[in-house]
């Protein structure tokens, strides 16, 4: 039995936020949803989290900058993006800037969940 | 019997015929070998303004000025010690004191009476010395040279303007060498009738185009022939020929610097329409694909709630995910007709690849349908963009597919009973082909014809911009697209790719 993860989610679009964090939470993994990028930033600094799955097109900060924030306090910070637009034109930069992946919406959630059966692992 | 016949009237009496010398239009004189008169026709006194019988035993000292006298005195005697006849133009002063031309002949008379006489006619020449002054003043006011050539060589006569184009004052010399120069480059010329523009050039005399006429050697009243050469000045015409050449040239240029423009502009305006439409397409894109995400959670959340409770929605919940998954597609293909972002390029072997993705692909074809590969690269290293180059394949895949079976699930549908998708690579000069064919009902001209505009389509349903994405993305990599296809024998789809990496943001229409 894998362990139970503390996971971020992070999107402006609460639709896909709150049903992420319930499909994760059926997993009994515990979840906090933030709905912007300072939200994310602040529940960083709050809590401590396994993995985070951060929209990238967000007001106040966007995903980029909120990741940027929180890899240089925590560095060992495992994050993945979602984006609605072309996830081929982020993956290299993001991947390079230290993000474990990138993930097209709607994303394909089997490969979510392996995702996530892999960091508990 | 014939020596009594009557001989033909000979009109020997003396009256009659001096009513007849009295009567004829010409002037008529005789002077005895003293040069004094002894006969005068009625037109010779006419002439003079005195009646025969005050003329005879004169001479003309009696009548004449001294120096006109002294003239015709100067010619009798000529004629009387010489015999030869003698024809001048003179002036002979009438009895009213004018002074007319007159053309005298003059000529020697032994006559039977064993005597010499000097007989002689006047014509007066004053209407023809009238028109010949008309010729002179035209021929030195027309604005054309004219030059008369004999056969043998001479000129017999040229105009002022054909001697001011000759230089050299009109002498001779200067006339001969500008007829020589023109004949070097037209041999014809003056001899055959003929007319030509040429450049006409003498010392102090500026260069002129001109326009040569020659009527060729006639007769003209001389004893050889000779021909009349016209010399028309063209040069302001050559010129203002020049600025029209210059205009027409300036004028097609200017065309086709406005062309090239309009097309600059218009693939300028394309280009930014294009743009427009990627960020256009970009945003909807994103928009559409959020809710997409949440449906899509929440249809596997709704999955699970149900799962083992029997309510029989497992086909409602299959339709939503296959709806989103086509609305993806759809949104997918939007973005590669739209975008115009640099491709993400890395040499990769083409053939394991290709593999690889066919190999994904064929699980998810219906399974009536057989896909073959003949993949010939080698091993070679090709630069491509995987995520797009995949995008491409499959939709050529999944276009094949539809073409022959359908949705697969209806056999009568099927448009072979034996349907087939070969998949080929091979190695060109300097570039790699990928083929995509199958044995389906292949397309009609006016399809094919029709396949790449973007929204065209044969379809119910689809947005007429697969096959446009398909080969923009191999635009975009420096290739292209090649459709063929015959009808009721399928389709072939090749994409080009280059050898060398060529990443384009190029938008193509």
């Amino acid at each position: 039995m894998s362990r139970k993860l503390n996971i971020l989610v992070v999107d402006d679009d609460t639709a896909n936020a709150d049903s992420l964090a319930e499909l994760f939470s059926m997993d009994d993994h515990r979840v906090i949803v933030a709905y912007d990028g300072q939200q994310a930033v602040e529940a960083f600094s709050a809590h401590r989290f396994d993995v985070g799955f951060f929209d990238v097109m967000m007001p106040k900060k966007n995903g980029v900058e909120s990741f940027i924030e929180i890899k240089n306090g925590f560095p060992d910070a495992r994050i993945y993006f979602m984006t609605g637009y072309s996830a081929d034109d982020l993956l290299d930069r993001a991947v390079k800037g230290g993000a474990l992946g990138v993930f097209s919406k709607p994303v394909d959630l089997s490969r979510l969940l392996e995702t996530v059966e892999r960091e508990a692992a | 019997m014939n020596d009594d016949a009557v001989p033909p009237r000979r009109l020997d009496d003396p009256h009659v015929l001096l009513s007849i010398l009295d009567n004829l239009p010409t002037s008529i004189f005789v002077k005895d070998e003293d040069l004094k008169f002894v006969y005068s026709n009625d037109l010779h006194c006419k002439m003079i303004g005195k009646p025969e019988n005050l003329l005879l035993g004169k001479c003309d000292a009696d009548f004449y000025p001294e120096a006109e006298a002294s003239g015709f005195l100067a010619h009798d005697q000529e004629v009387i010690s010489s015999g030869r006849e003698n024809c001048s133009e003179e002036f002979a002063s009438n009895d009213s004191g004018m002074s007319l031309p007159v053309l005298t002949r003059k000529s020697r008379l032994l006559a039977p009476d064993g005597k010499t006489y000097l007989i002689g006619t006047n014509t007066d020449l004053t209407e023809i010395k009238k028109r010949e002054d008309q010729y002179k003043a035209l021929s030195e006011t027309v604005p054309i040279g004219v030059i008369q050539i004999d056969e043998d060589g001479t000129i017999s006569f040229s105009n002022p303007l054909a001697n001011a184009y000759c230089g050299g004052d009109g002498a001779n010399e200067a006339r001969q060498e500008m007829i020589e120069r023109i004949q070097s480059q037209h041999p014809e010329f003056p001899g055959k009738a003929c007319k030509f523009e040429t450049e006409i050039w003498a010392l102090g005399v500026p260069r002129r185009n001109v326009i040569a006429i020659s009527s060729g050697w006639l007769w003209i009243g001389r004893a050889q022939r000779s021909a009349i050469v016209s010399i028309v000045d063209v040069s302001e015409m050559t010129e203002l020929r020049r600025i029209n050449d210059d205009v027409s040239r300036l004028n097609r240029d200017l065309a086709d610097n406005m062309k090239r423009l309009k097309e600059a502009q218009d693939e300028l305006v394309k280009k930014g329409r294009m743009e427009q439409l990627g960020q256009l397409t970009a945003t909807v894109a994103h928009e559409l694909r959020n809710p997409l995400g949440a449906v899509r959670t929440s249809a596997f959340l709704l999955e699970r709630k149900i799962k083992g409770k029997g309510l029989d929605v497992e086909a409602q919940i299959e339709r939503i995910n296959k709806g989103i998954v086509r609305c993806d597609n759809i949104i997918t293909q939007l973005l590669d007709f739209s975008r115009n972002k640099q491709l993400n390029c890395h040499p990769e072997n083409l053939d394991s690849w290709l593999g690889t993705v066919l190999e994904e692909e064929a699980k998810k074809l219906p399974a009536a349908l057989a896909i073959t590969c003949d993949l010939g690269l080698d091993g070679r290293l090709i630069p491509f963009d995987p995520s797009r180059l995949q995008r491409a394949l499959v939709n050529l895949i999944s276009n094949a597919s539809e073409a022959l079976v359908g949705q697969g699930d209806d056999p009568s549908k099927f448009a072979t009973a034996e349907p087939v998708i070969s998949v080929t690579t091979r190695l060109e000069t300097d570039g790699v082909i990928i083929e995509v064919k199958d044995n389906g009902p292949g397309m009609a001209p006016e399809v094919l014809s029709r396949i790449r505009e973007p929204l065209f389509t044969t379809k119910s349903f689809g947005t007429g911009l697969g096959v446009p994405a398909i080969e923009q993305i191999a635009l975009q990599h420096g290739g292209r697209l090649d459709v063929t296809s015959v009808l009721g024998e399928g389709a072939c789809f090749a994409i080009w790719l280059p050898l060398e990496g060529q990443s384009t943001d190029a938008v193509a229409a």
